[in-house]
């Protein structure tokens, strides 16, 4: 039944029950009273059904038939006693207000009816949104299911990629015309819900706001539903899309954590697994060592083994030195390292160096110790050595240099000195460095050299290949230096 | 040394026990092994040996269980195996108690150099005069001479030297050298170390860029060096 249909219903039903009792009246010759009473019922029910206006209309008419039918002289509009006057007066008041109190009751009841379904849907929503879901996804269905439960005959759920020009859809039902989109932007701009009239009856815009920043909107288009519900439903929305973006942030947290772990665990299996056999083969080459004193042929054959064992050695400790790095675990534990020292413990690591050839040590009276984490710049240095040491020809010096930095008194200046053939000509740019060095230097002085400059960047310096007057090369590592507080007085 | 010094090596890969306790008995040590922490501690009760060499990475009870409990009843010289890379796991270790370490893969001349110095720290205790090679520390005299030279040291300079030098051979903390030196009078921060010992080894050491006798320990103190390697 359409509504009009119903209305009309409705009225002619009224205006019939009125015909009714009035016939019922005269032709029974009831009691006036009687039918007045049955009369206020009829306009009780026509206020109900009908509304304001059909109950009045119907209150004035039972009125006019109470009067022309039931009081003397009957059939016409005239009243001879003064006491029916005040009767009819009576009627007329009792049936007015009767018709009012109902329609007010009916409204009220009404009203609480739309709150009732309104808390339900929204109940639903908050259950919906903070129980089921766990992906952006779900947040749509959510959404499009609270918004079909408040009435809305179209609209979605919009969330702003970083501003309120990019919009990403993650759900809407219905048409979606062009000029939606500036609607929504326009409120997450605004930050205020916008209401508009709109062919599908009213169109509701709601920013999702939490902590004063919009991440979104929801549209409900055509719907009746208060105010009230559309905003509840919002900030029920924005909250469940605010601990959505927490709960991914917090996987990813936890992803990079637990590959920290991974890599740390890692390396420490590496360290071990590699250095166990590592130490047994060591101890192994002594005890040959010992047993080939007497044969020659042999203690060459072991010495051969042990200079490669130690260089199996040092690759490792690179590689462990890079993956710290990587890891992130080790940032450089940086302290005041004289330079002597390190030089010191490079030749300790490089016995077989030091053993075959002269390596000259000279660190300048006035040099100040370096500030950098001593493990990785020994690192450097024995990479830096071994480079020297395989391109120079036998029996040449290697020198180490550490002195004060010509032009920056905050840093120190750790040099390499070698004969070996030098820079090639080309690579060079014009403060001598070394240029195009990845494809150069990792096919004339190896790998060693590229991890020498990483690690060196992590301790905040640099290092230049440069050639060196009168052939060879110059390998410079420029680095921080820690700067002592004015010297105390000693005698 | 008519008798052959006991090492007890403590280590959970049989691949390093077994070729490390057979190379320290062809170099006149005599040894004793053991598995981990707990089996350790038992060898260490009823052998009584005159040093310690232990992994700290081992399972059911690791190297740190074993040197507390040592550190409990004895002094006896403990000498930790430690990897590459785990230099918090050594400096608990030292802080534990132990007296030194090497790092996997270490050399076997490394080694007993380390233990040479262990042992022979713990037999000179009672000394009056320290040597090495031409530097002679007379104690009761607070007199140190290179050679026929008798060095000038400041009372600053002459106390740091005593503390590293009577623990030769063993990595001295930060810490330990300001509260020995200082007495930790207000204002002593590790800068205050290093300019003292900065000018302590201009004066004693042979050769400035080639530090014979005091060296830096990353991330610990200073170390003083019995003897030199090679």
């Amino acid at each position: 039944m359409t509504p009009r249909l119903r209305k009309i219903v409705t009225w002619a039903g009224a205006f019939a029950a009125i015909a009714l009792v009035t016939a019922l009246g005269s032709l029974a010759g009831l009691n006036p009273s009687a039918v007045g009473f049955a009369y206020l019922i009829v306009v009780l029910f026509a206020s109900m059904w009908g509304g304001l206006l059909l109950g009045t209309i119907a209150s004035i008419v039972a009125t006019l038939c109470y009067n022309f039918f039931f009081f003397p002289p009957l059939y016409t509009l005239t009243i001879a006693e003064p006491a029916n006057w005040f009767a009819l007066a009576a009627f007329l008041v009792a049936s007015v207000t009767v018709s009012r109190l109902v329609i007010a009751a009916r409204t009220q009841a009404e009203r609480a009816e739309q709150r009732r379904s309104e808390l339900e849907t929204l109940y639903g929503l908050s259950i919906d949104l903070f129980t089921a879901t766990n992906r952006i996804g779900a947040l749509g269905e959510a959404a499009s299911r609270a918004l079909t439960l408040l009435g809305a005959r179209a609209g979605g759920l919009v969330l702003f990629d970083g501003s309120p020009y990019r919009q990403n859809v993650i759900s809407w039902s219905g048409d979606k015309p062009d000029e939606i989109e500036d609607l929504i932007a326009g409120v997450g701009r605004h930050k205020e819900p916008l209401e508009l009239p709109s062919p599908l009856g009213r169109d509701a815009y709601l920013p999702l706001i939490v902590g004063g920043r919009t991440t979104g909107a929801l549209v409900a288009r055509g719907t009746e539903a208060s105010r009230q519900a559309l905003e509840s439903a919002s900030r029920l929305v924005a909250l469940a899309v605010e601990r959505e973006r927490f709960i991914e942030e917090k996987a990813h947290i936890q992803g990079l954590r637990e590959s920290d772990a991974l890599k740390t665990s890692l390396l420490r299996a590496i360290s071990h697994d590699l250095t166990t056999p590592l130490t047994a083969i060591t101890i192994h080459i002594e005890a040959l060592k010992r047993k080939a004193a007497s044969d020659p042929a042999l203690l060459e054959a072991v010495s051969g083994i042990a200079g490669e064992t130690s260089r199996l050695r040092r690759r490792i400790d690179n590689l462990l030195a890079m993956a710290r790095l990587e890891a992130g675990k080790a940032k450089p534990r940086r302290e005041p390292t004289p330079p002597a020292d390190l030089f010191r413990a490079v030749r300790e690591n490089l016995p077989l160096v030091d053993q075959s050839r002269p390596v000259k040590v000279t660190v300048d009276d006035d040099c100040p110790d370096l500030n950098v984490d001593p493990s990785l710049v020994l690192e450097i240095l024995v990479n830096l050595i071994e480079n020297a040491h395989r391109v120079s020809p036998a029996g040449e010096a290697i020198e180490i240099v550490a002195r004060r930095h010509p032009m920056d008194a905050a840093q120190v200046r750790l040099e390499v000195l070698d004969r070996g053939p030098g820079v090639p000509p080309g690579v060079a740019d014009s403060n001598g460095n070394v240029v195009a060095s990845a494809t150069v230097d990792i096919a004339q002085r190896g790998l060693g050299l590229e991890i020498a400059r990483s690690l060196a960047a992590a301790n905040g310096g640099t290092i230049a290949i440069t050639p060196r007057p009168g052939g060879g090369t110059v390998a410079r590592v420029d680095l921080p230096a820690a700067l002592l507080p004015v010297a105390e007085q000693h005698a | 040394m008519s008798v052959a010094p006991v090492v007890l090596l403590v280590d959970d890969d049989p691949a390093i026990r077994d070729s490390l306790s057979n190379e320290l008995r062809a170099l006149g040590y005599t040894t004793t092994t053991a598995t981990d922490g707990r089996d350790g501690l038992r060898s260490f009760e009823t052998r009584a040996p005159d040093l310690v060499l232990t992994d700290l990475a081992m399972p059911r009870s690791d190297g740190f269980e074993l040197i507390s409990a040592i550190r409990a009843t004895s002094r006896t010289p403990i000498i930790v195996l430690s990897v590459r890379g785990n230099d918090a796991d050594k400096i608990r270790a030292l802080d534990l108690g132990a007296d030194d370490f090497v790092t996997k893969p270490f050399s076997v001349p490394e080694l007993l150099a380390r233990i040479r110095a262990q042992l022979r720290r713990t037999s000179s205790a009672s000394a009056t005069t320290l040597h090495f090679e031409d530097l002679t520390i007379d104690l009761e005299r607070r007199r140190v001479t290179q050679g026929s030279r008798e060095i000038r040291l400041t009372p600053t300079e002459y106390a740091l030297l005593e503390l590293l030098a009577s623990n030769a051979g063993k990595p001295m903390f930060m810490e330990h050298i300001i509260a020995r030196v200082w007495r930790d009078a207000p204002g002593t921060t590790p800068d205050t170390v290093r300019v003292h010992m900065s000018s302590l080894r201009k004066k004693i050491e042979p050769d400035p860029s080639s530090p014979r006798y005091i060296v830096t320990e990353p991330w610990v103190g200073y170390r003083f060096i019995a003897e030199p390697l090679s």
